[in-house]
């Protein structure tokens, strides 16, 4: 069935240009619940029809849009695309439902939320560089704006932060394009933006970026590289995120954990793994790619100990837990690949649960910093329930989902690279630690009476992050919906390293 | 070529022309009250024209008037830029000016500089191209100093009038060597003496002619050094007409160099294309670097406008079809944005007066605080043309810096003039971080308008406003969604240059 993956994405953009429009906040909230809605249906249609035995694209759509230089709208999924389009489709309608209280300016914020639907899903199924980078810029622009007007205190701070920060990555990934472009050009005769074609001309890239000191190749890896490491965000690219999470508003935040920090990961899965083993130097790049993955587990996990502000805590935490993707490219084992794959998938479900918590407890209390808070489980039950659950999953209890990604991740990754999963297997004692600690002061305990007299969260907010808290234990328990599909592609893309002999 | 009578295919030239003599007359006829009329009848003419140089088609050459003009796929384009550009200033007038008891004779002028300016796209001879640029400018004199009680628009006008007469006088001066040189005025003969005759144009007294040129269209296309009168004129004078200067006369400029400088290539290629690298980098990084503090928003839009010349310029550098496409298109999708801008600028001037009678710096940055509130649609005009500005996609901005940007790109792999290839991609870099510092200026009033509160009640936005500004903004985003048949345009504009 061709042309399901742009009907979504139009849907989408539709959706949110008609939710731009809307005159009440009623009507824009509906139409964007709808038009989310229409798109899941249709992703669970494509993931009910996908093929998850086969490495190849599917459902391939391909219409010309500017020939002279050859940009095609190529669209198309695999196992690597499927599993996030999927969470982009899922996440987008919880966050909408979790929001569903929005006063503010209501028709403009379900619109920049749908938008970003449109951007994501765009990033993910776009097989041709130029479309794909179009996305990627596009995903910018909302997710500022979210910031910027319905964010806290500092969020104009935050939210040019993180525009130039990411931006900027985005024009050295850009260059890097382009190199990659004009050296297509050179070797087929051809002009065309065509990913698969422009990752594989790579191989037979020559020619030094500054002679003596870096070669063509290695230049175009690392501005590549960066342009994802930065949006994941690994450490030391690391500052944009917590100003960015702790001024978004909660469906903003939500949205840039579990969808756009995503984006970074797919690119080290669709464009870094299939060139890293024709890059000059692969050993060198992989022991790169190692430290930053390790850096920002245990970095990310010291960090967020520190933390007092709850939602910053979970922010850092997000650091610590990309960290893991980073780490498991690097191990270049099919199933440490396909471990990073789906952490990213359950990273998205599980962060969405702890950023809609903070976003219950800022509004309830009035406060998410942790020593202001204390036994609010009180007279919050029902959010306690769901929040613990949720940052049981995030600690990486077994069951849940986050515990099989991070399990194939270190055990895997102890193949090629054991003395950095050593390092590794320290952060996981102190992101149990810090997930219980702040769970023990901010919400059990006895209760802070300067709070005065608190509200549950509101039915439809945890009815949104239940659903997500059923997805990761479902997901936990039996992850092969997506976990095959991912371990067929992990396999294929690591067939080209052995044939390479990157690793033995 | 085909030489014949048959002046149909200059009907538009012939009716703008008609049409502004009986608008003189028209005024003097009826009464003040019933002038706002005026104002429909030009964008009528203007819109009857772009529908017959479109339906003309964008292919074909035709010569007339002993081949002093052309009408070719260049020409038709930059025709193209010119009536869209004084369509959409017309149709802002209309709100502009209403009740304005000279509008006749601002009618008047406005369709007589565009028929300049379209005379001048057709120039196929020295004289002719000289002949449209002064009718041109002669009428866009009077009309930036048209609020004859605001004495930034007086000023506007007199800088503006002193400056251009002095580049007239050095194009003028240029041309007559060049004349004395070849003994002709037909740029095709020209072309052709200097091709046999090298030498000549390498002689002393050619390289002067060229500076002359250079220095003469450079006064017209805003190239710094020749760029002081633009701000202060673009920020005197009334917005619509500062839309029409900006977006329309300053691309007489460019479609003259295009013609006439493609001769000086002939024989000094290297010189040239050295001249203008210089030329555009210098030019795009000042504009872009003084835009970064202006908080007069039309000064602003100004320095943006000299910042794009700069980009435009780069088409000489490499000087290949592509290059001249990129900045044929370029220079289509800035006549869509600045015009559309600088209206865009009129809505908040209205908007501010409707406030305050005696309001001072009508578009000072703070005015533009909550504007997506109080103005939706100019907001969202401004929106778009600043992001297209800015060259982000998808966006006519975009497309014509891509093509420029790439056609430079493709001459570095295999260099054929003066520049190496690490030259000419420096030139690149330079542009792409350009592009990206100009964001922080753009970014910065869409914050304003976007972030901050507003500082007063919704406004009902004028019809004629609304319609003016999203003409523009769907030629800015239309370009930039189906780019193909206008990159095709714009090559084959190019290819008419026979670089």
């Amino acid at each position: 069935m061709a042309g399901l993956i742009s009907l979504m994405i139009l849907i989408s953009l539709a959706g949110a240009l008609i939710t731009f429009l809307a005159k009440t906040r009623e009507q824009a909230r509906t139409i964007a619940l709808i038009t989310s809605g229409i798109s899941l249906a249709i992703s669970l249609l494509i993931f009910s029809d996908f093929n998850s035995k086969i490495s190849a694209m599917q459902f391939l759509e391909s219409y010309s849009w500017i020939p002279s230089i050859g940009v095609t709208l190529k669209f198309g999924l695999d196992g690597i695309g499927m599993p996030l389009v999927l969470l982009a489709n899922i996440i987008i309608p919880l966050t909408v439902i979790f929001a569903w209280g929005e006063t503010k300016q209501a028709n403009r914020f379900y619109g920049l939320i749908l938008l970003e639907l449109t951007g994501v899903m765009g990033v993910f199924t776009s097989l041709d560089f130029f479309v794909f980078y179009i996305f990627w810029e596009i995903v910018l622009i909302p997710m500022y704006f979210l910031i910027s007007i319905w964010g806290g205190p500092r969020k104009e701070y935050a939210a040019i932060k993180f525009f130039i920060y990411t931006h900027v990555a985005s024009l050295v990934m850009l260059l890097a394009i382009f190199v990659l472009y004009f050296n297509s050009m050179d070797v087929t005769g051809r002009a065309s933006f065509d990913m698969f074609q422009l990752l594989k001309s790579y191989q037979v890239m020559d020619g030094d970026l500054i002679s003596g000191v870096i070669s063509l190749k290695d230049a175009v890896f690392i501005g590549l590289l960066f342009g994802f490491i930065v949006k994941m965000p690994a450490v030391p690219f690391h500052t944009w995120l917590p100003d960015a999470h702790v001024e978004a508003p909660t469906a903003g935040s939500v949205i840039l954990a579990a969808l756009l920090l995503k984006m970074g990961g797919y690119g080290l899965f669709r464009v870094i793994l299939p060139i890293l083993p024709y890059s000059e130097s692969p050993s060198i790049m992989i022991t790169l790619m190692a430290i930053i993955g390790v850096l920002s587990i245990l970095y990310g996990t010291f960090l967020a100990l520190a933390q007092r502000d709850l939602k910053k805590m979970v922010a850092y935490s997000s650091i610590s837990h990309m960290g893991y993707v980073t780490l498991g490219v690097a191990a270049l084992v099919p199933l440490s690949v396909s471990g990073a794959m789906y952490q990213q998938f359950s990273h998205g479900l599980i962060t969405g649960i702890l950023f809609m918590s903070c976003g219950v407890i800022q509004h309830s209390a009035g406060t998410r910093i942790i020593h202001e808070l204390g036994g609010i489980a009180k007279y919050m039950p029902k959010l306690t329930f769901v929040m613990l659950l949720g940052f049981l999953a995030s600690l990486g209890l077994p069951g849940m989902s986050g515990f099989i990604a991070e399990f194939l991740v270190l055990v895997n990754s102890y193949f090629t690279l054991p003395t950095f999963v050593i390092l590794a297997l320290f952060g996981i004692v102190f992101t149990a630690g810090y997930h219980l600690w702040a769970m023990q002061r901010a919400v059990f305990g006895t209760y802070n009476e300067k709070l005065g007299h608190i509200h549950d969260g509101a039915n439809y907010e945890i009815a949104s992050m239940a659903i997500l808290v059923l997805l990761v234990i479902y997901f936990g328990l039996n992850p092969n919906p997506v976990l095959d599909m991912m371990t067929v592609n992990a396999e294929q893309l690591l067939k080209s390293v052995v044939l390479r002999g990157v690793i033995t | 070529m085909n030489l014949d009578l048959n002046f149909t295919i200059l009907a538009p030239e012939i009716l703008l022309t008609i049409l502004a003599f009986v608008i003189i007359i028209m005024g003097l006829l009826i009464s003040d009250k019933s002038k706002n009329m005026l104002g429909y009848i030009s964008a009528a003419g203007l819109l009857a024209s772009l529908v017959y140089v479109v339906g003309n088609g964008m292919t074909g050459k035709f010569s007339y008037f002993y081949d002093s003009l052309v009408v070719d796929p260049l020409s038709q384009i930059f025709k193209l830029i010119f009536l869209i550009v004084s369509l959409i200033a017309v149709i802002a007038s209309i709100e502009y000016f209403k009740d304005n008891r000279n509008q006749d004779e601002y009618y008047a002028l406005i369709l007589m500089s565009t028929v300049g300016m379209m005379v001048v796209a057709s120039a196929n001879d020295l004289i002719a191209l000289f002949v449209g640029f002064e009718l041109a400018s002669m009428s866009t004199y009077v009309l930036a100093g048209f609020e004859k009680k605001n004495p930034a628009s007086l000023e506007a006008a007199l800088k503006y009038f002193i400056i251009g007469s002095l580049s007239s006088a050095l194009m003028l001066f240029g041309m007559s060597l060049i004349y004395g040189i070849s003994g002709t005025t037909n740029i095709p003969g020209i072309i052709e003496f200097f091709r046999t005759a090298p030498l000549m144009a390498q002689s002393s007294l050619g390289v002067l002619a060229m500076v002359f040129l250079v220095a003469g269209f450079g006064f017209k296309m805003a190239l710094v050094p020749f760029h002081m009168w633009a701000p202060d004129t673009y920020e005197g004078s009334p917005s619509v007409v500062s839309s029409l200067l900006a977006a329309g006369s300053k691309k007489m400029g460019f479609v003259a160099a295009f013609r006439v400088l493609v001769l000086a290539l002939v024989a000094i290629r290297a010189d040239v294309q050295l001249t203008f690298a210089i030329l555009a980098i210098i030019t795009m990084t000042y504009g872009n670097v003084v835009a970064l503090s202006q908080r007069s928003i039309k000064r602003m839009l100004a320095y943006s406008s000299i910042a794009q010349a700069g980009y435009i310029a780069l088409a000489f550098v490499v000087t290949t079809p592509m290059s001249i496409a990129g900045g044929i298109l370029l220079a289509l999708g800035h006549a869509l944005m600045k015009g559309g801008a600088f209206i865009a600028v009129a809505v908040v001037g209205y908007m501010v007066l409707s406030d305050n009678k005696n309001a001072k710096n009508i578009d000072d940055l703070d005015n533009f605080a909550g504007l997506g509130k109080r103005a939706p649609i100019t907001a969202l005009g401004f929106f778009v043309f600043f992001l297209a500005l800015a060259g982000i996609p998808p966006s006519a901005g975009f497309i014509g810096k891509l093509l420029l940007f790439y056609s430079i790109t493709i001459e570095a792999i295999t260099p054929t003039g003066i520049l190496s290839s690490s030259w000419l991609l420096l030139i690149v870099i330079i542009a792409i971080l350009n592009s990206a510092l100009s964001i922080y200026y753009y970014a910065r009033v869409i914050k304003y308008m976007y972030v901050l509160p507003p500082k007063g009640e919704k406004i009902k936005e004028p019809a004629a406003y609304v319609v003016a500004i999203l003409i523009a903004v769907a030629g800015t985003i239309g370009i930039g969604l189906y780019p193909e048949p206008f990159i095709n345009m714009a090559m084959n504009a190019a290819q008419v240059l026979g670089v």
